[in-house]
């Protein structure tokens, strides 16, 4: 039961990293391998959000949102705009990016040159004080369940539900799958791609923000954190079939519990590589992935 | 001058520039520029399956580090105190295991045929080609391709270095294994930091250059390039498109394997770092900043990237932009130069062969090859056999 929360746990935060992952390469074919760096900004977003503004966790969700999205705006702007229809150009330069990212929150952003230094950032590893509440365990069914984990399951459910809402019941949410089946038919019909894909971007970035305040609660943050992050995504995204985001919930749920469980009998690095495993698998068998969008 | 003239000057002067720098590096330098030429071999193994046909794999580092354990663990026995158990077997076994290779630790027997050092040599190479091509046949059979393709040999990688630094009994684990002797061959020995190691990179790397030009500039890379092009066309005009992919795949993972056993004769250790994702897609940059479809230019690209990121890393300022430079440097050559200097090179070359020409009284006979004329040869040599 305990291993299955901590599955569960796992697997809310691959979704809430995947589900942003997920909308970009979907809608725009674009390998965001920055993805985990935005995790990483959403952790210390709250690193420094609780220590220099002493605001709680709970306020920091929306603001790394903002804190991210920003920063994914400014890289669609940049560099990804160009790069649209070459997939694998998208991957190089967006791991350029993710190396920029870390090494800036390594230097204090360029300042650490100049002596000074920011308290929060540089290469050492930091803490994010949780609040009292969430530390506690609950009892369910005879189990100790720490209310952090369920905390963190809520919220991705939470952002699973706003997404969901997004993507097929508001205005945007039409233009963004008009123009990840068929984007020029889309912009000839009058949809301002570009935005659409500008949006998409930010939204994803900002998910991954948010899965990073949630890490930092139970992790120790650090500049090189969210490399692993995007690689297991990615693997999420694929085996659910892209362009679908039940199958992005149904996938992240299975791999975060395979996790959970062998990681449990063996230990950490099995648990791993018997994820990698299970996707290899899945990819060769099922290209298109678990559950495939159907489309003319 | 044409475009063939002039790359065949480049090559030569490279060789000779390659050949030459041992007799004005002193010893320090000598290693450090070997280590890096064993990086433009890297290089060349990308440009082989990325630039020719398409194939971009991310875990060259898996087949590099192969190589490099191979010849590490023949190079691990043949240290006298290593015998007939290697000390970090003795740190790790059970308290009453049999001080035998064959049963100190579940697997030690993996270990035996190492005792060969001509054993760990043909491993080194074989055992990346054998496992490429058991990871590509299941790729290529299922008509994996492009991206997908990228990311299982990422994974693959992570498992690879993952196993292996959980393994600590059987492979050193996360140090990985150092104090190595030295390879000797015959009675000669290979010194890592003077000319003997230097010259056996160098004449390697001319090696594989030369081979791989001559197999490329043949009908198997008119082929390969054909798949690059266009898959789904290719396999129409009745080539086997997954054994020519297969074929490269292996060709590619030999070569990586071959570089990491330079590695090991060089930098006289392996450690699981040589299979990370940062190395592999490291090696990615580098084939592309010199250019993806050229193997000097790959190779080029290999040495200028590492040498000035080695000269960052000794000044303190520059130290901790470097990897900022180098960020900026993957997104700059995306966007900007896709074909690298390797491109550069040749549309200077060629806009000044256009000029040249116009000077002329009467224009000669030649004419360029573009990208475009040169596509379209493809597909006549495609279609002709």
């Amino acid at each position: 039961m305990e291993t299955f929360v901590i599955g569960l746990s796992i697997a809310s935060i691959l979704f809430m990293v995947a589900l942003g992952l997920a909308i970009i390469y979907g809608t725009m074919s674009v390998i965001n391998l920055a993805h985990g760096e935005m995790v990483m900004i959403g952790a210390y977003t709250t690193v420094l959000a609780t220590k220099h503004l002493g605001i709680n966790i709970y306020l920091c969700l929306p603001l790394a949102f903002l804190v991210t999205a920003t920063f994914g705006l400014i890289i669609e702007r940049t560099v990804v705009r160009r790069l649209y229809g070459r997939l694998l150009d998208t991957l190089l330069a967006t791991w350029g990016i993710a190396l920029i990212l870390q090494q800036l929150i390594r230097i204090h952003f360029g300042l650490g040159l100049f002596g000074v230094e920011i308290d929060g950032l540089g290469s050492d590893l930091q803490n994010v004080p949780v609040p009292a509440e969430l530390q506690q365990a609950i009892r369910v069914f005879g189990a100790n369940i720490p209310v952090y984990r369920a905390f963190v399951f809520v919220a991705a459910l939470a952002l699973g539900a706003i997404t969901w809402l997004l993507i097929y019941k508001t205005r945007f949410g039409s233009q963004l799958r008009a123009v990840s089946v068929a984007r020029n038919t889309a912009a000839a019909c009058g949809i301002n791609d570009k935005r659409v894909n500008m949006l998409a971007f930010a939204y994803g970035s900002g998910l991954a923000g948010i899965a990073g305040v949630l890490v930092s609660g139970f992790k120790t943050v650090s500049p090189d954190m969210g490399t692993p992050y995007v690689v297991d995504a990615f693997l999420v995204v694929v085996a659910g079939g892209v362009g679908h985001l039940l199958g992005t919930f149904a996938s992240a749920g299975i791999l975060g519990e395979v996790q959970s469980f062998v990681a449990t009998w063996a230990n950490d690095v099995y648990g791993r590589t018997v994820l990698f495993a299970v996707v290899i698998f899945i990819l060769l068998f099922k290209p298109q992935g678990l559950f495939v969008t159907k489309s003319r | 001058m044409t475009y063939r003239t002039a790359s065949i000057i480049a090559y030569i002067a490279f060789f000779a520039v390659v050949l030459a720098l041992p007799l004005v590096l002193n010893s320090f330098w000598t290693n450090r520029v070997a280590i890096y030429l064993v990086y433009s071999i890297c290089a060349i193994g990308i440009s082989m399956s990325w630039g020719y046909a398409g194939i971009l794999s991310l875990g060259q580092g898996l087949f590099f580090g192969m190589g490099a354990y191979m010849l590490a663990m023949s190079l691990t026995l043949a240290v006298p105190e290593n015998n007939p158990v290697p000390q970090l077997m003795l740190l790790n076994m059970e308290p009453n295991a049999v001080r035998d290779l064959c049963c100190v630790t579940t697997g030690s027997f993996l270990w035996i045929p190492f005792r060969s050092v001509a054993v760990g040599m043909i491993a080194g190479i074989v055992v990346p080609c054998i496992l490429a091509a058991g990871i590509g046949y299941v790729m290529f059979k299922r008509r994996t391709t492009g991206v997908y393709v990228s990311i299982i040999t990422l994974a693959f990688a992570l498992i690879g270095q993952l196993l292996i630094i959980n393994n600590q009994p059987l492979t050193g684990g996360f140090n990985g294994l150092a104090d190595l002797a030295l390879l000797e061959i015959g009675g000669f020995e290979f010194d890592p930091y003077g000319p003997s190691a230097y010259y056996a990179v160098a004449f390697t790397l001319i090696a594989v250059i030369l081979l791989a030009r001559y197999m490329l500039t043949g009908r198997i890379g008119q082929v390969l390039k054909a798949i690059r092009e266009d898959e789904a066309r290719a396999r129409y005009l009745g080539y086997d498109v997954e054994n020519f992919k297969l074929f490269i795949f292996c060709v590619s993972a030999g070569v990586a394997g071959l570089a990491g056993m330079l590695f090991t004769l060089t930098s006289e250790f392996a450690t699981p770092s040589l299979m990370a994702t940062s190395l592999s897609i490291s090696m990615v940059i580098w084939a592309a900043t010199g250019g993806r479809a050229s193997l000097l230019g790959a190779c080029i690209g290999a040495l200028i990237v590492n040498f000035v990121g080695s000269l960052a890393s000794e000044s303190a300022t520059f130290q901790p932009v470097w990897p900022i430079i180098l960020g900026l440097l993957f997104v700059v050559v995306v966007l900007f130069m896709p074909n690298g200097i390797a491109g550069i090179f040749k549309a200077f070359i060629e806009r000044n062969g256009r000029t040249e020409r116009l000077g002329e009284t009467r224009p000669s006979g030649k004419t360029e090859r573009s990208d475009k004329s040169e596509r379209v040869q493809t597909e006549l040599t495609a279609r002709e056999a």
